[in-house]
Parts: C-alpha cells; structure tokens; sequence
C-alpha cells in the first residue's frame, strides 16, 4: 500500500527534514509514526499526500509514483486516499453535510449517492444531527470528526492521519481512535497515523515507526513505545 | 454537470457577503464613470460630425468664366479632398437668397436686381474632413474661372480641430477607464480570492481538479459584475430619459441635440452589462489561475 526507498527530503531553504527513509505498510495495517518535533513528521506525510516531492527516492502509494506525478495528476491521486489534517481544514463556509459531500461532488458522484453516502459517513462518526452546521459552531472533537468523515467518503484504501487527536482532551483522544480502529477493521482501510501522544501509542498498540532528526531510528511491529531519554 | 457552478456561484457570493459588496461597488462606480463619458464622447462625436457636415466652400464664379461650369465642376471634383459639388446659377442664387426673406418688403426692396443680377454662378463645395477645409478653399480659389472662394473662416476651422481632440482625448479616455476598471475589479476580485486561499487549498487537498476549483470562482465574478452593473444600467436608463426630457434634447443650441433615447439608452445598458460580466470573469478568472498554479 504505501512504499518508501531511501526516501530523501531536502526543502529549497536547505533544511534536511528526512534521510534515507526506507519502509512499507501492506493493506490493512495500523500504523503510527511518532517522534519528536521537528523529526520530519509531517514532511513525510506531505510527500505521501504529493504536496511536497522528494528531493531523492522513491514514494509509492497504492501503486502510483507519488513523487512523480504531475501537478494536474495531483487531484486525481489525492481520491484514492483519505488525508485528516490536524488542523481540520473545514471548508469554513460550508456546512457539515456540504463539507463532506465536497469530496464527493470532485468525483462526480450524482446527488442522490452523495446524500446517501454523507448520511452514511456522518453516522458512523455520529454526526449525523451536525449535518446543517457550520464548522464554527463545532468543538475540536467534533470538527475532527468531520474531517475523519470527509477523509473516509469515497471508501479510500488509504487514511492518512496526522495528529488527528493533536488539540484534544483524553476521553475525545480516546473516541477518535476509537473511531479509526472501527475504520481499520470494519473497512479495511490502510490507516498511517502521526502522532505526539505517547498515552495513545501505549495504551492502543500497534506497529510504531519512530522518527528522529529525519532518520528512522526503530520500527516496532508491536508497538509499545517506550519513551527514552531525549 | 453544468449548474453546480452557477448554484455554487450563487451561494458563494451570498455567503461571503461582505468581499461580493465591496467587489460589486467597485464594478458599480467604475460602471457609472464609463456610462457617463460612453455618453460624452458619443455626443462629442456626433457634434463634431454635424458642424463639420455643415461647413461647405463657397466658391463664385466670375463672370467672365459663365460658360466653363462643366469644366470648372471637373477641375474642382478632381482634388482629393472633395466630398460632394452643387452647383447653382445666379439666378438660383438670388430666389434662395430672396426665400430667406418673410416680408413682402424686403423682397420687394430687392426686387429690381431681378434683372441686373449680382449674384455670381456658385460651387458649393463639401470635404472629406473638416480640417482639409482651408486647404481647400485655396485650391479651389486658384482654378482659373473662380473670382473667390470662402468658408465658415478660421473661428470654425478651430472649433473643428479642437472638438476632433476633444473627441480623441475623449476615446482616449474611455479606454483608459475601462482598462482602470478592470485593474481595479480584478484587484478587488483578487483580495478576495486571496482571503479564500485556504479555502482553495482545502479543496485540493480533498482532490478537486482546478477547473472543478475554478468554475465557481468564475460563475461568482460574473454574478458580481452583473450586479454591480444593475445600478449604473439603471441610472443611465433613467437619468438619460430624465435629462432628455427636461432639455427637450436639445444643449445650448440647435447644433447641439441629445440623441434620442429609445435605442442608444439600450445599447449603453447592454455595453455596461457586458463589461461588467467580462471584467468579473476575467478578473476571477486570472486570479483563480494565479493562484491554482503553484499549488500541489
Ligand atoms: N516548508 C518548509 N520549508 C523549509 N523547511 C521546512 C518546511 N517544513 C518543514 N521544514 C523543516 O523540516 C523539518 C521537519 O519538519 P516537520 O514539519 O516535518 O516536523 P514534524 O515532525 O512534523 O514536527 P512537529 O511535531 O512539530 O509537527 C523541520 O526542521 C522544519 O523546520
Ligand atoms: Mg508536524
């Protein structure tokens, strides 16, 4: 599903923020990138989502030379994944229900699926009273939700997650992975999802690949990520 | 499908309410500038035009030279500058001159040069452009046959030259402003769209292509710019009608009419319509595409 080889990321100002990145996830698996700040995080979640390409390597996701695309083939690759930011990135004029039907409006499904499937993808993130608001009027749980929900409409093989609990308490930390575990299994969709907070990594184990100054320094397939001196 | 755009157009302008008035009020008084000297550069024109038209060379002939009419008319229909030639006899000349007058007295004081006739054989002469007029005048002046020639003098060469740069400043100026319209429009259209960058990239982000992007950003702009044309449309319609009216259509003497409102108010109205729903798509159009091209 997702394919990295002596992935090397180096921005115009000269910052090296990754380093030979060499590691793959297969369908299906639950993953969490964790690491200090500034360890590359998200500069390897915007290669993967093609908003950045990598200086040297190869980037392959479902199949497709990520880092190659053109710019036009951009939107088109983006369908087959689902991305959640951590800072939402809610349409602020839109509502709910129109935020979440946008993802689906940009694949041309017809109307009548996109009420169906919106109703769908609200429900199972137990939105679907929140349809005619606008994000404003939500709380940080909530908005995350929305966006979990636009991540997941056009059924991705892959979700991208990057601090998707980053700006919430424990007890909504613990509904949103509650939320992405139902996805990884009910679905079986592909889930990659960075993250700062070590409660989570431990108390919900899985495969954990550990970032530092843009090097992979471990890959615990069982994960329980014991934080060392730093 | 096709009206996605125009319903997400329209909604977009209703929701970010405040950026559409500011962009509609720039289009608005740009508009009414424009209506306004559309309307004096084409009445400048036609005035122009119609002193011009009025400005003929008289050119008497002598009257030793009575008989050569024909090759006169030649010699005088054979310079460049020449529009139209009538010719009349003195005779001619003397019942036009004595059909100015009304009373019997007059007439009849002039009565006895019926016989002995004053009046020269004449040429009246129109050119191609007003401003040829003197030149003219004094080619025709040295045909042979010719005793002396004469048009409306210097003062009207003058006012003609001055109203034919009045005129061209004039066009000059409409182009300018249009042009300034534009500059401005697009500005506007553009902060706005610069205050929805997010919004923009939000929509990449969740893969919409950029004409997927564009399209309502587009339908906005046109829906702006038609908007803010209703109301310089409207004050042009009205405001032309009312000043007609009140005048009678006619400035400061008969030379200077107002044109009649029925057609020209319309095409005014459909020239404002029509720049105000180009420079909203161009404008957000050009903005749009800026801003879509360096995005990933
Ligand atoms: N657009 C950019 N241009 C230049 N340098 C950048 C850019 N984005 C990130 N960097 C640099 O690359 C390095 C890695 O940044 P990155 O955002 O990937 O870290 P991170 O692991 O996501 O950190 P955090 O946990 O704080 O979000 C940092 O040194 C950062 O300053
Ligand atoms: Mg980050």
């Amino acid at each position: 599903m997702i394919e990295c080889s002596h992935v090397y990321k180096r921005y115009k100002n000269g910052t090296n923020a990754l380093y030979d990145l060499n590691f793959s996830v297969d369908q299906g698996e639950f993953v969490y990138i964790i690491g200090p700040t500034g360890s590359g995080k998200s500069t390897l979640i915007k290669l993967l989502d093609a908003e950045e390409t990598p200086t040297k390597g190869d980037v392959r996701v479902v199949g497709l030379d990520v880092g190659n695309l053109k710019n036009r083939q951009v939107p088109i690759y983006r369908r087959n994944i689902g991305v959640v930011f951590q800072d939402y990135r809610l349409l602020p004029t839109k509502t709910v229900f129109e935020n979440v039907a946008y993802a689906l409006e940009v694949i041309n499904m017809n109307k009548k699926q996109i009420r169906k499937r919106v109703n769908e993808v609200l429900e199972v993130v137990s939105l679907n009273e929140k349809g005619n608001s606008f994000p404003h009027e939500l709380s940080g749980g909530q908005q995350q939700r929305v966006a979990i929900a636009r991540a997941i409409a056009n059924r991705p093989k892959v979700l991208i997650a990057d601090e998707p609990t980053g700006n919430l308490d424990p007890s909504k930390s613990d509904e949103i992975m509650k939320l992405l575990q139902k996805i990884n299994t009910e679905y079986g969709t592909t889930i990659l999802m960075v993250t700062h907070d070590l409660t989570i990594v431990n108390r919900h184990r899985k495969r954990t690949v550990v970032l530092q100054r843009g090097h992979i320094i471990a890959d615990l397939p069982e994960g329980g990520y014991v934080q060392h001196d730093q | 499908m096709i009206s996605r755009p125009i319903s997400e157009g329209f909604r977009g302008v209703a929701r970010h309410w405040a950026m559409s008035i500011s962009s509609i009020i720039a289009v608005t008084t740009t508009l009414i500038i424009i209506s306004l000297f559309l309307i004096f550069s084409y009445h400048m024109q036609l005035f122009t035009k119609s002193v011009e038209s009025s400005m003929q060379i008289y050119a008497g002939v002598d009257y030793d030279y009575e008989d050569d009419e024909d090759r006169i008319r030649a010699e005088i229909e054979a310079l460049d500058e020449v529009k139209t030639v009538k010719y009349y006899t003195k005779d001619e000349e003397y019942e036009f001159f004595l059909s100015q007058y009304d009373d019997e007295q007059t007439r009849e004081v002039f009565s006895p040069y019926k016989e002995d006739n004053p009046l020269h054989d004449a040429f009246y002469v129109e050119a191609k452009d007003g401003k040829q007029i003197q030149d003219l005048s004094k080619k025709i002046g040295n045909i042979e046959g010719i005793y002396m020639t004469n048009y409306g003098g210097q003062s009207t060469v003058n006012m003609v030259s001055a109203m034919s740069k009045i005129r061209r400043f004039g066009g000059f100026l409409v182009i300018f402003l249009g042009l300034l319209a534009i500059f401005l429009i697009q500005n506007t259209i553009k902060l706005t769209i610069y205050a929805r960058q997010d919004e923009i990239a939000i929509m990449r982000n969740v893969g919409a292509t950029n004409s997927f992007i564009r399209a309502p950003f587009v339908m906005e702009g046109i829906i702006t710019g038609t908007l803010g044309a209703l109301v310089p449309i409207a004050l042009t319609i009205y405001g032309y009608y009312y000043v007609y009216e009140k005048t009678g259509g006619v400035l400061i003497s008969n030379m200077f009419r107002l044109v009649r409102p029925n057609p020209f108010v319309l095409y005014l109205a459909g020239i404002l319509l029509a720049i105000g729903v180009l420079v909203g798509l161009i404008g957000s159009f050009m903005s749009v595409t800026r801003y879509l091209r360096w995005k990933r």
